[in-house]
């Protein structure tokens, strides 16, 4: 009873005693309060985004109770489908469902001819998740009800109660608003989606609905392999069969994201190191100035654990309190832009789940901050009293300080004073203090490297959108044959070299889930796609293959192989693999061959004409002229023509995690400004007395902000063209070549914006630093 | 050289207000050296900073050298303090990554210095006999060759007064007498010097020594206030 008296006796004298501390020092706590303030709105925010596209597939999947495989096949009896898939193995349930496409859907100011009707067996699952009004009923008689999907209403500003004209059908009334992750949302997916109930239009028309797609849920999600399989045995009779799997649809959802996902689980670390140097240089700073009080602690006999463990309590409650406050307002400023982004992709945000990780950091920043500032004192409370008595002294002796004496006389017989001088001067006070330079130099570094990442990869998303050749294609546009054939359009100025096309869609003929696109030109074919050769050689006759690393790694094919697809028509076309290629189009599921074996399989093909520009010539000088000639042209986009805008959202973020991370340099300079300004403060005073004016102040603190800030950007340079480019480029998509490295202006502006950024730190210390008589600083030597 | 007439400067806040200058008056001419004494809080390095433009009295005029100091902005006292006064204090306040040379030309790097300054600062070192001490970094000295170099570095500019704080305060007997004869020699006939001091050795040097006493000075020894 006594000893727990006792323990609870010091544990309050070390809370007052922390109290104490930091209401002793209240413009240091803010100080200290402020930068974890920051750190840890940019760690929430980057674990806010990362939790919710790392989970948002699974969460929506569950949540609308998404089919582990979605047939699509031309209209068919629904009783033959039904019969067909109860004869499967490892079938759970099944829902039939159609799908009417372009429909004309009409709503106050919007309208679209891409309406896709999904015509819902209202008496089996649905497949989708409600977020807002009522499903559909089952049973439901009423034809005019309505769902929307979620990208529809919020892109045209629907909620439950409004009405929309829908084709034929004519007005109907939204009584719902639901999603489903098996695609991306209207506008990114060009379809609008518009669920009725199937039964309701069978009574109302008096007709019985031809069924086009099957939502098929297995027993055991890991054999649906074995299920397509077997559908694939028994399709005969049924064209147009296309399957598409649930793992599969979030390998490619992982895959769009895995890029933003890994960036800002990055991020979150930078902000992280940031905040943990940060501190420690600050709490470190705060020791060395309580060196004597210390001293005098130590003296009359006060433990090493109390003088460290107030310092760590002090620090530990700034960082729980400021640091839970700044994760909170980093999860609040990002929720709304990380919420569109789910929304997006059909995706919903964590809610809740988000609290414990949220709660988590916030202790982490406590422990962090804790630590930060309880080894320092921990380590001075081991020296003996009488040298903490004299104080800390900024130079040491030493052999280390003997070295730069000697170092420094060279130089001093070589150097004058000249207007540069107190630009050094500067410099050498930052340098007095090499632990905290070289963390604010790393952390410069961190986040310059990270900014430049950023800033590559924006870079590389316009170019994914906007340039073919970044995907390794070489033609600029495609064309429908005129009447002359390629000779007419290769007669057109400015075409460097035109041939035909033939591009189809398949399945992997072993492994139905797994998509493949087939590209494919008479001749060599990299007059037109030359994508960096990962393994084996080039296509040099017809039978043979190069196939994109993604789809290698998908199907565990490599050269030598055989790769069989199947067509659309039902039809197989099989190709000898001869080599794989970084292709980063479709995910790397993409081949390129000569059209003999496709047009075996499928005679009915058409080609279309590729058309290569001569260089230095543009798709606005040769479009018109191709135009004239009755060839119509259409533009090649680069990664993906249909989601240009989530590219260009994407595009958005990193821009602004790339801004945000500014900040973080902008905040350690200051800070590590202000931190020498505060211990350097005889110094700066002294200089005043002498005469000094602002402008020889601000110089002083410009040398010192130029002497972390240069090396900072150096490091950045180093730091993301060595390491974090091709680890990036490796987690985000190893199946291509990512050029994420950042431009020349890149690194230029980042080391400019550095430049800029002590300039503005220094002005800013130097501002406060001349509001006060120069005596008070005097009175401190 | 030096006329301050009518001194106010208080300290604190409401009920802990505490008026350490009240109508503080003095003149030191050319030449002379003048010694503050008193007891410790009564104001001495205040009329010290109030004199030499690092703080601002609250009522009161200044004059030194001719120039008026009371009411001017922080630019002007800047510029006033570099042209005009030179400082030496207790604790030094060299700066420690400098070496001795560094520190005795740092204010010859200012923006406005003479250019002949930087040499009239190593021939002052050279004179000093602080050759050795001018190579090494100031934790490497005695306290009496770091205070040297504060002189030395007050007078690089040559400024028409020397105000020096407490300066024998930190060094021993014969450390502290050296640095008074710097100082002493440093009253010429265009420089006036100002010392506070506690010790008797200091105002036993000093040409006229003034005591502090409740807010106002009072003739002490050698003569009187208001004149040489």
């Amino acid at each position: 009873m006594s000893g727990t008296a006792g323990l609870g006796a010091a544990v309050g004298r070390l809370f007052r005693g922390a109290l104490s501390l930091l209401r002793s020092g209240r413009r240091r706590t803010v100080l200290a309060a402020a930068g974890v303030l920051v750190a840890g709105a940019m760690a929430g925010a980057a674990l806010t985004v990362s939790i919710g596209l790392g989970g948002g597939f699974d969460r929506a999947a569950e949540r609308s109770d998404l089919p582990d495989i979605v047939a699509r096949f031309s209209g068919q009896d629904p009783a033959r489908i039904r019969a067909r898939i109860e004869a499967l193995p490892n079938v759970a349930d099944y829902a039939p469902r159609t799908e009417i496409s372009n429909v004309r859907v009409r709503a106050a100011d919007h309208e679209t001819g891409k309406g896709a009707l999904q015509l819902v067996d209202t008496d089996a699952r649905r497949g989708y998740a409600i977020v807002e009004g009522r499903d559909l009923p089952r049973g439901g008689r009423d034809s005019s009800d309505a769902l929307v999907e979620q990208g529809l209403a919020r892109s045209w500003g629907l909620h439950v109660g409004d009405t929309i004209d829908v084709g034929r059908l004519g007005e109907v009334r939204i009584v719902g608003i639901s999603i489903a992750p098996d695609n991306v949302a209207f506008p990114l997916a060009t379809a609008a989606r518009v669920y009725l109930s199937g039964p309701a239009l069978e009574a109302r028309f008096r007709g019985r609905l031809r069924v086009n797609q099957a939502l098929v849920w297995t027993h055991d999600r890991s054999r649906t392999d074995v299920t397509l399989q077997q559908a694939r045995a028994t399709t005969y009779g049924v064209g147009n069969l296309r399957f598409v799997t649930r793992t599969g649809v979030r390998l490619i959802i992982d895959q769009a994201a895995g890029v933003v996902v890994a960036l800002l689980v990055a991020f979150s670390l930078v902000a992280l190191i940031a905040a943990t140097t940060m501190l420690a240089s600050q709490s470190a700073s705060e020791v060395a100035r309580r060196l004597p009080v210390i001293g005098v602690q130590r003296a009359i006999g006060v433990p090493r654990g109390t003088v460290a463990g107030e310092q760590a309590l002090a620090a530990g409650l700034i960082g729980l309190v400021a640091g839970g406050l700044g994760v909170l307002v980093g999860a609040l400023v990002i929720a709304g832009p990380s919420s569109d982004l789910l929304s997006a992709l059909n995706e919903t945000p964590p809610g809740g789940a988000l609290v414990l990780p949220l709660a988590g950091l916030t202790l982490l920043l406590g422990a962090i901050a804790a630590a930060a500032a309880g080894w320092p004192a921990w380590r001075a409370a081991g020296r003996p009293p009488v040298a903490l008595l004299r104080g800390g002294t900024l130079v040491e002796g030493g052999l280390r300080t003997r070295w730069r004496v000697r170092r420094e006389l060279r130089a001093d017989r070589r150097e004058r004073p000249g207007r540069t001088g107190f630009l050094g001067l500067g410099a050498k006070l930052v340098l007095a203090r090499p632990g905290r330079a070289g963390a604010t130099v790393a952390v410069l570094g961190v986040s310059g490297g990270v900014i430049l990442l950023m800033l590559g990869l924006a870079s590389l998303l316009v170019a994914l959108r906007d340039d073919p050749s970044a995907v390794g294609t070489r033609y600029a546009l495609t064309v429908r044959a005129p009447d002359g054939g390629v000779d007419a359009v290769r007669a057109v100025p400015g075409v460097a070299d035109a041939g035909e096309r033939y591009e189809v869609r398949g399945a992997d003929s072993f492994a139905l889930g797994e998509p493949v696109k087939i590209t494919a030109f008479d001749g060599r074919l990299d007059r037109f796609v030359n994508p960096p050769l990962a393994d084996g050689r080039r296509v040099r006759g017809p039978g043979e293959v190069e196939i994109g690393t993604g789809l290698a790694t998908a199907l565990g094919l490599g050269t030598g192989g055989t790769l069989a697809v199947q067509l659309q028509n039902g039809g197989e076309a099989r190709f000898r693999v001869v080599g794989t290629v970084r292709a980063l189009q479709d995910d790397g599921r993409v081949a390129f061959a000569r059209p003999d074996r496709l047009l075996a399989a499928d005679p009915g093909l058409r080609p279309d004409i590729a058309v290569r520009l001569e260089d230095g010539t543009d798709v606005a000088t040769v479009g018109p002229r191709l135009a004239a000639i009755g060839a119509s042209p259409t533009k090649v986009g680069g990664a993906t023509t249909s989601n240009k805008a989530f590219l260009d959202t994407l595009a958005t973020v990193l821009k602004a995690v790339a801004a945000l991370d500014g900040l973080v340099c902008l905040y350690a300079l200051i800070q590590a400004l202000a931190l020498t300004a505060r211990e350097r403060r005889p110094t700066l005073a002294l200089l005043r007395a002498q005469g000094a004016a602002t402008p020889t102040v601000v110089r002083v603190l410009l040398g010192a902000g130029l002497v972390l800030a240069l090396p900072g950007a150096l490091v950045a340079f180093l730091l993301q063209r060595l390491v974090f480019s091709p680890l990036v480029s490796q987690l985000a998509a190893g199946y291509a070549d990512l050029g994420t490295a950042a431009s020349t202006g890149a690194v230029l502006g980042v080391t400019g914006g550095f430049v800029v950024f002590a300039v503005l730190a220094g002005g800013w210390v130097a501002r406060r630093v001349v509001a006060e008589p120069p005596v008070h600083g005097l009175r401190e030597g | 050289m030096i006329s301050a007439r009518g001194l106010v400067k208080t300290y604190g806040a409401g009920r802990a207000t505490r008026r350490v200058l009240d109508g503080a008056d003095l003149d030191v001419a050319a030449g002379e050296v003048v010694a503050i004494v008193g007891r410790s809080g009564t104001g001495k390095s205040t009329l010290l900073h109030l004199v030499g433009a690092l703080d601002r009295p609250e009522a009161g005029t200044i004059e030194v050298a001719g120039e008026r100091v009371d009411g001017r902005s922080e630019r002007a006292l800047s510029a006033f303090r570099r042209r005009r006064v030179g400082f030496v204090f207790q604790f030094f306040h060299l700066v420690p990554e400098l070496t001795g040379e560094e520190n005795v030309l740092l204010p010859t790097r200012l923006p406005g210095a003479p250019r002949s300054a930087p040499a009239h600062g190593r021939e002052l070192i050279e004179r000093l006999g602080l050759g050795d001490a001018a190579r090494r970094r100031p934790h490497e000295l005695s306290g009496g060759e770091q205070q040297r170099l504060a002189v030395a570095r007050a007078l690089v500019l040559d400024p028409p007064v020397l105000l020096a704080d407490e300066p024998t305060g930190n060094l021993d007997e014969a450390s502290g007498a050296a640095v008074l004869d710097l100082l002493r020699s440093a009253a010429t006939a265009d420089r006036a010097v100002i010392v506070v001091t506690h010790e008797p050795r200091t105002s036993a040097m000093a040409d006229r020594t003034v005591t502090l006493v409740d807010g106002r000075l009072v003739a002490s020894a050698h003569g009187a206030v208001g004149g040489a």
